[in-house]
């Protein structure tokens, strides 16, 4: 018997019984459509971030380390290491070998790279507006041109330009402190206001003759001067606030100043300690024309330790596929349990249609015939219970995608669900694969069956 | 011709057996029509299925065109239903959901006759039937004289050398049950195909060529128009 007419046959069987099979149908559109979703938003969410990537991160972009152990915290050294005076010890106390300026110096000149910047890490001791008396504490840390950033107040360089020298950027948050201690009435005020930073460096160890010159040329009070170490005032202009954007991916609660200025400072404040010209790591990005991950493989090649943009994408990837995962899972649940819809339909559609199986064996119909027609019927089953549930999932997926966008605060044009053909496509042609499977013991049962017995009248 | 030798079928098991046909042997000429007579549970409706190759008897051997379809694999004896047996039942089996149309169509989707030619078919045996205005009929709402009417097209739309009819009037009423009478004797004339009808009704039995008449298991007599073996 042709395919096609076993087929047909198989479809008009189940048009004859509609309900049972609707009722069948929509046990597997429950599990088509749990996947269908996690399908679409694993798709969204990764879209997403994606677009959170691209919008944040320039994808050129490469973070350079002496040390890789600062990648995982450092964990896996052991806790007792030779002394090394590149090294410093982190926050949470692992030691990790600094760049030298040296390294930089040799990273600069790399024509692979470009924008090859240092993490200064500049401390002021107390910062002022305006000129006003109050003293202030606060981050400071190098504008990251790489990073685009939106202003509430005033405005900021475009992406992959540096802050001018004098120039400086405030979160948006210490406009609201700022008013609320009385320094500013609105914030709007702060831009091109006067911000002092005082730095001070730590006292040299004196010996006894720098005292005793001392002690010679001023007296007492130059000798307390000069133990009492060295400040200076470094001074800047408000260009603009930064604020919290919907694509943003890092919130900066820092005081943003260019990376020459972050350099005065820092090398001003650790001038003759060991921490001079040392560096936990540089941002740098690749060259036009050069891909990131062939630049990045030939740095470590030379011993350094390299993250990507791709990196930073793939940590977030691996958050929405475990997320994608997990629904996934719930609609495989689904699907296992609407296996036994099907089977135990199909086993009552055989005892039901004893008579016709028996008729058609009779008249010369292959069990193989038989077989196929039964497991067409669950084909047609799983079929139309995967265009229910993607169908389902896509009209509620479509309607509510405005709504979970504004909900979720992703901003404008993103939606989390984003329903693509081909997956959908492949999932439906697995339900048919299931569907045919759970078919097969009933098929079994009805190629099987004996026609003499079925066509028995009594 | 059918030529049945030495046909032995036994149910059961061991020591709680039942011979259902006991060394039953006759030959029957291509064209007749022949009516297996006898009770219920004389054996008859077992003759019919392994001279038509549904029932396996243990012993014996049925030849129809000179093979012994006993003998033949499964696959084989398959497609001897399906070229060269038509099949009409008491309760009709026909599918009551599908069209006239798909009903007569299924032995020829079984034999693999497509297209053109299916159609071809399927409406000349309906014309035959005189069924041929209820083409698209569901199966379901005919009457009982068409719907046998509709199980005789079937059985006739693959041009079978016979056709074995099982108590085919036995579910209508004494006209009708005549009108399918003549429809039968008429197509086995006209068609030249060998007809076998498994009866109780002595009437019918006497308008055919031929009566087996069938008690126990066995071949009690055969009567033929010309007179008794």
């Amino acid at each position: 018997m042709k395919t096609v007419d076993i087929a047909n046959r198989a479809r008009r069987s189940l048009r004859n019984a509609k309900a049972r099979t609707i009722l069948t149908s929509l046990a597997i559109g429950v599990g088509a459509f749990t996947i269908a979703v996690s399908l679409a938003a694993g798709e969204g969410a990764r879209q997403y971030a994606d677009k959170l990537i691209g919008a944040n991160v320039n994808p050129q972009v490469l973070f350079i380390v002496e040390d890789s152990a600062l990648f995982d915290g450092g964990f896996q050294q052991p806790a007792l290491q030779e002394y090394n005076p590149d090294a410093t010890t982190t926050g949470n106390g692992a030691t990790i070998t600094q760049l030298t300026q040296a390294d930089v110096d040799e990273l600069a000149e790399r024509d692979d790279l470009e924008f090859v910047t240092p993490t200064y890490q500049p401390q002021v001791t107390y910062i002022t507006f305006g000129g006003v008396d109050k003293k202030f504490s606060a981050d400071v840390a190098t504008y990251d041109p790489t990073i685009m950033m939106e202003s509430s107040v005033g405005t900021l360089p475009e992406l992959g330009e540096q802050l001018a020298d004098d120039a400086i950027v405030l979160p948006d948050s210490f406009g609201d402190i700022l008013i609320e201690q009385n320094v500013i009435e609105t914030k709007d005020e702060l831009i091109g206001m006067k911000v002092t930073m005082t730095a001070s460096k730590p006292s040299a160890s004196l010996s006894s003759e720098e005292i005793q010159q001392a002690f010679m040329s001023g007296g007492q009070a130059a000798v307390v001067a000069l133990a009492s170490g060295e400040t200076r005032e470094f001074g800047f202009e408000v260009v603009g606030l930064s604020k919290q954007s919907a694509t943003a991916l890092t919130g900066t609660t820092s005081m943003q100043i260019a990376a020459s200025k972050a350099r005065a400072i820092s090398e001003f404040t650790t001038e003759g300690t060991s921490s001079y010209q040392k560096y936990l790591g540089v941002t740098a990005l690749a060259t036009e024309g050069n891909d990131p991950e062939v630049v990045k493989a030939e740095l470590i090649e030379e011993g350094y330790g390299v993250q990507s943009a791709r990196d930073l994408q793939a940590v977030i990837f691996t958050i929405v596929n475990t997320l994608q995962g997990i629904v996934l899972g719930f609609g495989v649940v689904a699907l296992i349990a609407s296996v036994f819809g099907i089977i135990n339909t199909q086993y009552i559609s055989v005892l039901e249609r004893t008579r016709e199986i028996g008729l058609m064996k009779a008249l010369g119909m292959r069990g193989r015939s038989v077989s196929r027609l039964f497991q067409f019927e669950a084909a047609w089953i799983g079929f139309l219970g995967g265009l229910i549930g993607s169908g389902i999932a896509i009209t509620a997926g479509t309607l509510l995608n405005p709504w979970i966008t504004e909900v979720l605060d992703l901003g404008e044009g993103n939606s989390i669900l984003i329903f693509q053909p081909i997956p959908i496509v492949l999932m439906i042609i697995g339900l048919i694969i299931i569907a045919m499977i759970a078919g097969w013991f009933p098929a079994r049962k009805a190629a099987k069956l004996d026609p003499i017995e079925a066509l028995r009248t009594e | 011709m059918i030529r049945v030798e030495n046909l032995t079928k036994t149910y059961g098991k061991k020591n709680n057996t039942f011979r259902a046909l006991s060394n039953v042997s006759f030959d029957i000429p291509d064209g007749a029509s022949v009516a297996i007579v006898g009770k219920s549970g004389s054996g008859k409706s077992t003759l019919m299925h392994a001279m038509s190759g549904l029932d396996r008897p243990e012993e014996g051997k049925v030849i129809i065109d000179g093979t012994d379809i006993l003998t033949l694999r499964n696959k084989t004896v398959d497609r001897f239903r399906s070229e060269k047996i038509g099949f009409i039942f008491q309760a009709f089996f026909i599918q009551a959901n599908e069209t006239t149309y798909d009903n007569v169509a299924l032995p020829l989707e079984i034999g693999g006759i497509n297209g053109r030619e299916r159609k071809r078919r399927v409406e000349e045996a309906l014309r035959t039937v005189e069924l041929d205005d209820k083409l698209k009929q569901k199966a379901g709402n005919l009457s009982g004289g068409q719907k046998q009417r509709l199980a005789i097209a079937r059985a006739i739309v693959n041009k079978p050398s016979i056709i074995f009819a099982d108590e085919p009037t036995g579910n209508l009423d004494s006209t009708t049950g005549a009108v399918i009478e003549d429809l039968l004797f008429k197509l086995n004339k006209q068609e030249g195909s060998t007809l076998i009808v498994v009866t109780h009704d002595h009437d019918l039995a006497k308008r055919c060529d031929m009566q087996i008449y069938v008690k126990d298991g066995e071949v009690e007599r055969i009567d033929t128009k010309k007179g008794r073996k």
